[in-house]
Order: structure tokens, then sequence, then C-alpha cells
């Protein structure tokens, strides 16, 4: 599209201050449109790439007492600058077993909790999709309802649920059935992830699936597909792009979750976020808590991101 | 093409109802919404090959009545009878029966080709058989080089055809097509029209239509089923319901016509006087009508049949000769349709051929003429 005026009209006048900002800015070569791009760019720039660049370069340094409890990257000396770099944070991170199983570990059990919400949460979202209208906006409430609540008390509130005197082994004991171990186990984790996260699987597998339009249903049924045949072969191929994004919105948390496996997980219960927690907090070694961080980036969203790529191509078709 | 398909059976089998045994039988079927009544207590007999058509105006019943048939919704009470089998408790996925939707309805992930496979795979059918069965089909609606397309490559024609191959692609007996031209422009629907019609005649496939168009309906069908308010209240072939409407809404709703009150005055076996103040003259009727002197009916009459003329002409016993000033001309090529104001301020509607080319002589605007017509030209109403 080709903005250039033509020079024998002259621009409409226009008596607003705007303009001559707008003219000004035009001057420099600067266009509303490229404003409205800067403004979501700036805000990346200084709240994520700025402090991860931070992150990396604390990462590439030694742990040191004092305050900041790490060696300068920068150093001069006799007016020369030395930079200096260790690379034993992430040589340590191979090495030593801890957290290539933690990392392990963690990716299991976000792979895990993920596949259990999606479980859950698809029948629900297809329930909602098909409730009638007047219906569908007090449903979706109740999902988003918790969110009303304080994060970290709702999971305090599972554990009241799950311990050894709470409120399900005391229903249990009615029946003469002994107290279940359900606290500080994976199990806890699970209930706790997909609990917690089971609105942001839901969400996007709704607003696919209300989308679909009712008619490829009867048509399938027509053509003579049972059911079940239905929804394996219209339903769910075409509800795919909410089932990866509702993935993505789980799993990604999920793997960097930290007060779920501290509050309910047990001494077993190995996630890099916990490890991460501990290097920095316990160890106090921020170049070492900092490489961990900077390697699950690394780790988790470059094929992701790749994953998603691919998943954008087949969905443009 | 080198001679015209051969009919699979008689044509006409509605007419000797004693000797043909209806295949789709729709028996005292109604359907209620809550309180509201979408098809009231239907009954209606269609034969095998027919191409039947369900018009009528929105909100008429007869989507509602279409996919009763096609099993998507359940009757309230009655029941419906494909091929002498109850259906009222068979789900849609075991139905006889394919349907053709308004929307299409294709699967958007899958190609033009898997579309028309679709119901073959649920059959369970060997893969070489699918596929020239598919090859089969997309030759049928022409569509050869566009198997590997998704539908969102395709034109709303393009689309139209691979439902309708999809919907024929299991050899259905009976097809239920819903609006199937409505989405394409005019030009496009005139051709498909014939298509349709030429790919029903081939397959023997018994066809019905649902249909708001009345000039479809009237192209398409065997047999018209006019519906209002979930009621039929006409079946019959299409000039039956043209010629011979049976009552005020089904002369209004198909075609246009002049409407018209009268008082019966002589009510004789041979023939019939009504006596209209809106006309300023007598109707005479030369058949018998079951009807009471002074009864109050209706007279419609079509705009073709009647003649203008400047001369008064002789009229049918001092009756069927109204006269009036032409307050319209609309000139439409073929044919003009002249609004005669009558002194009753009542207007008809007349048309007229343009036989003449360029007549100069024409009837033209503000001119006092003379409205006559034969004593079967109008249609005796009454209800």
């Amino acid at each position: 599209m080709t903005t250039a005026r033509d020079p024998t009209i002259p621009p409409p006048r226009r008596l607003k201050p705007w303009n001559a900002v707008e003219r000004g800015l035009a001057r420099v070569g600067i266009t509303g449109r490229m404003l409205v791009l800067i403004a979501p760019l700036l805000w990346l720039l200084v709240f994520f790439l700025v402090p991860l660049a931070v992150v990396f370069g604390i990462s590439l340094t030694s742990k040191q007492f004092g305050r900041p409890p790490y060696t300068p990257l920068l150093t001069s000396e006799d007016g020369m600058v030395q930079l200096t770099l260790h690379l034993n944070n992430y040589i340590r991170l191979f090495t030593d077993n801890l957290y290539v199983a933690a990392y392990l570990s963690s990716i299991r059990i976000a792979a895990i909790a993920t596949i259990i919400t999606l479980l859950v949460g698809y029948p629900m979202a297809y329930a909602i999709a098909r409730a009638p209208d007047r219906w569908r906006n007090i449903l979706l409430m109740l999902v988003v309802l918790p969110f009303f609540t304080s994060f970290l008390l709702r999971v305090y509130a599972l554990t009241g649920f799950m311990r050894g005197n709470g409120v399900i082994n005391q229903f249990l004991g009615l029946f003469g059935v002994e107290p279940l171990v359900m606290m500080q186990t994976d199990f806890a984790v699970y209930v706790g992830i997909v609990y917690t996260y089971l609105p942001f699987m839901i969400l996007p597998l709704y607003t696919t699936l209300v989308k679909l339009d009712v008619s490829l249903f009867e048509a399938s049924a027509d053509l003579g597909a049972r059911p079940i045949h239905t929804f394996l072969f219209v339903t769910l191929p075409l509800s795919l792009p909410g089932i990866i994004a509702g993935s993505m919105l789980v799993f990604i948390p999920a793997i960097g979750e930290f007060v779920i496996p501290s509050l309910l997980g047990g001494p077993e219960t190995l996630m890099i976020g916990r490890v991460l927690w501990d290097e920095f907090f316990s160890a106090t070694n921020w170049p070492r808590a900092s490489a961990v961080a900077v390697a699950m980036l690394v780790v988790v969203v470059v094929p992701i991101m790749l994953l998603q790529r691919a998943q954008g191509a087949v969905v443009e078709k | 093409m080198a001679k015209k398909p051969q009919l699979a059976i008689d044509t006409r089998p509605w007419r000797d109802t004693a000797n043909n045994k209806p295949f789709v039988r729709i028996r005292n079927v109604s359907k209620k919404f809550g309180d509201i009544i979408a098809v009231d207590d239907v009954s209606l007999d269609i034969y095998k090959s027919e191409l039947f058509c369900l018009l009528g105006g929105s909100g008429s019943g007869k989507s509602t009545l279409l996919r009763m048939l096609a099993g998507f919704e359940n009757p309230t009470s009655g029941a419906i009878e494909i091929d002498g089998q109850d259906m009222t408790a068979v789900p849609p996925y075991d139905r006889p029966v394919n349907m053709m939707f308004q929307s299409y309805a294709l699967f958007p992930h899958m190609s033009v080709e898997q579309n028309i496979a679709y119901g073959l795979k649920r059959d369970g059918l060997p893969r070489a058989e699918i596929n020239a069965r598919v090859e089969e089909l997309l030759a049928l609606v022409k569509l050869g080089d566009y198997g590997k397309r998704k539908p969102h490559q395709l034109s709303g024609g393009q689309r139209q055809r691979v439902a309708l191959a999809r919907a024929l692609a299991k050899r259905p007996k009976l097809l239920l097509l819903d609006e199937p031209l409505g989405a394409l422009d005019k030009k496009l629907r005139e051709e498909t029209q014939f298509e349709l019609v030429k790919i029903q005649e081939s397959l023997g496939v018994t066809f019905i239509v649902v249909t708001h168009d009345q000039e479809e309906a009237m192209t398409l069908a065997t047999r018209i089923g006019v519906m209002n308010q979930g009621e039929i209240v006409m079946v019959g072939e299409p000039t039956d319901i043209y010629e011979f409407p049976n009552s005020r809404f089904v002369a209004n709703f198909i075609g246009s016509a002049n409407m018209v009150e009268g008082v019966v005055s002589e009510d004789e076996p041979d023939h019939i006087r009504i006596r209209s103040s809106e006309l300023g003259c007598d109707i005479y009727v030369g058949h018998g009508v079951d009807c009471a002197p002074e009864q109050r009916l209706w007279w419609a009459i079509r705009p073709e049949k009647m003649v203008l003329s400047r001369e008064k002409p002789a009229g049918l016993n001092g009756a069927n000769v109204a006269t009036g000033i032409v307050e319209e001309i609309a000139y439409l090529g073929d044919i003009s349709v002249y609004q005669i104001a009558l002194e009753s301020g009542k207007r008809l509607r007349v048309s007229q051929t343009n036989s003449v080319r360029g007549n100069p002589d024409a009837i033209t605007w503000e001119e006092t003429v003379y409205v006559s017509w034969d004593e079967d030209a109008g249609s005796v109403l009454t209800s």
C-alpha cells in the first residue's frame, strides 16, 4: 500500500495537538503504526530481554562471598578491561547428576500432569461448548472462579484434603479404610498441578470447540459414523489447535513450578524449580542458579518454539 | 449426450396410489420445541425416484421435517417410515438416508477425496473399492482434477458439488437436500438446477429438497409440498400448484395472483356467478363449485390469464369484463406487466406478451382499458 501523497493536493487541515507531534515524528521517519509496535517491543526489552541478559551474565560468573555474591564479569586493572567468563557452571549442569535428573523429572511430571489435565479438561470444555447459550457464560465463570482466590491459598487448601487426617481420609475412615498417604508424594503434585492449571486447559479448548459448526457432526453421523468415530475423525482433529494451545499453557509453567512441589511434594519429588530455589536461597550460589535457569529456557523453550512453528504451518494449511 | 437417460420407473407413481407403495411415509408427524409447534400433524407419502420439494417460507417447518427424516430430530408424535421400515428409533448413522447440508458441512481438515470417501470408510469398504467410487463421483460432479484440494480452496459452486458427491457416495435410497442451491449466485443456480435434475434422473435416487425459492421448486420438482406454519397446505405437481391452488395462501405464495373477494349470486351445477364490488363486474365461472348462495369467497387469477383491450369485449353472459386505467407499466422485455386501477380502488396486475417488435400502438399510461378473462381462467377459493 502506498501512502505517498500527491504534492499538489494540500493535506487536510486538522487542528489537533496530535498533528504537530505526528508531523514531527514523520519528519524523522516514525509513523503511528511504528509507535504502536514500539510499545510492546519496549516492554519486552525492559522486562524480559534485559533481565534475561543479566541472568545470562551472572551464569557466566563464579560464586564468591560478598555482595553481590558473584564475581564481576568485567574487571579493570591498569587501565585494561578484562572480561572473565566462567563456564564451569554449565559444565557442572551436565556432569552433576542432580541437574540432569531434575530436568528430566520436571519434564516427566509436567508432561504427565498435562496429559491428565487434558483428559479432565477436554470433556469439561466440550460440555460447556455444547451447553445451552444461557448456561455457557455461567459455566465459564465457574471455571475461572478459583482465580479470584490466591493461588497459594488454594494449594494449601489441598493439603487439608489430602493429609493423614484430612477430609478424604476421614471419609474413607467411615468405611474402615486405612488412611492413605497422599501428601508428600508425586500423586499430590499431580493433583496440585491439574487442579491449579485446569482453567488454562479448558479455556483454549472451549474457544476452539465452541466455534465448530454443529452441522459437521451431523454430517459425520449422517454419513454413517458412530459418535465415537465422529469424535475421533472430526471433533478431535478440528480441536487440535485448542489441544496444543492448552497443553502449552499447562506444560510450560508446570515445568518450572516451585510452589506446588514444595508444598505438596515429598523429598523425592525432584523438580527444577525447587533446585533453582535451593541454589539461590540455600546455597546462595547465584551463578549456578542462573545457569540452571538459562539451561531450562534452552531445554524447554526451543523445542516448544519449533513445535509451535510446525503447528502454525499445519493450521495455516 | 447421445440419448436422454432412461427413467428408472414411471415418473408419476403418485397418480396411481392403488398400485404403488410409497417409499417414504410420514404419518401424523408433529414436532414441538417447548411451546412452539414446528411441524403440525404432517402426513405425506413420497414415492421412489421422486424429486419432491418441500416449499415454504422461513419458520414453516420444512427444515425441521427434513431433519426428522435424517434423524437429527425425533418427532414428538407420529412415525416416519422409509422403504417400509419404521425409522423412529433408528439413529442417523444407521439410516439409509444421506443429506446435503445448506452450509455443505464439508470437513475443513480433509481433502475433497477424503470428504467423499468419509462415509465409505465408515462402512469399512476395501480401499480399492473406495478409490474407484470416489473417482466415479468426482467424474459425476465434474471435479476430476480437484480431488487433492481442501474445501477452502474451492469456489462456492465447487463446494456444492463436493457436498453432493459426498452425499451420493453411499448410494443412499433417499437423498435429503437442504436449500441445495441457496448459497449460489443466480446464474450458477440456474445451471446447477438442471444438472441436479439430470443426476437425479440418471441415478433414480429419491430426492427430497427443501427450498424457500418457488422458482427453484417449480424447476426441480416432480411434486411440491407447500408448507405454512408447520402444516402441509397443498401437495401437487408444479402445474397443479400454480394453476389450481387450493387456498389463498398457496395462490399468493406461488407466483403472483390477483385476489378478489366476492359473494356467490348464482350457484348452479355447471357454473357459478360471483358478484364482486371490487372488480365492478360479475365473475362467471364455467364449472360447479362446492358453495352456497350468498357465500363470501375469493377468486384468484394469474396476471397472464387476462387480456387487455381498448374496445369493450363481448364478455361472458354479461360478466368477466372489468374496466380501469393503466397506472403503471413494467417492461420486462418478453412481457409487460400492467397495473390497472379499477374504479373501486382495487388494482389488477395484467401481463401481456410483447409479440410485436417495438409496438408503437402498445397500450400506454393513463389509458382506459378493458380487462377480460375466460370462464376457467381463475380459481375459486373458499379458504
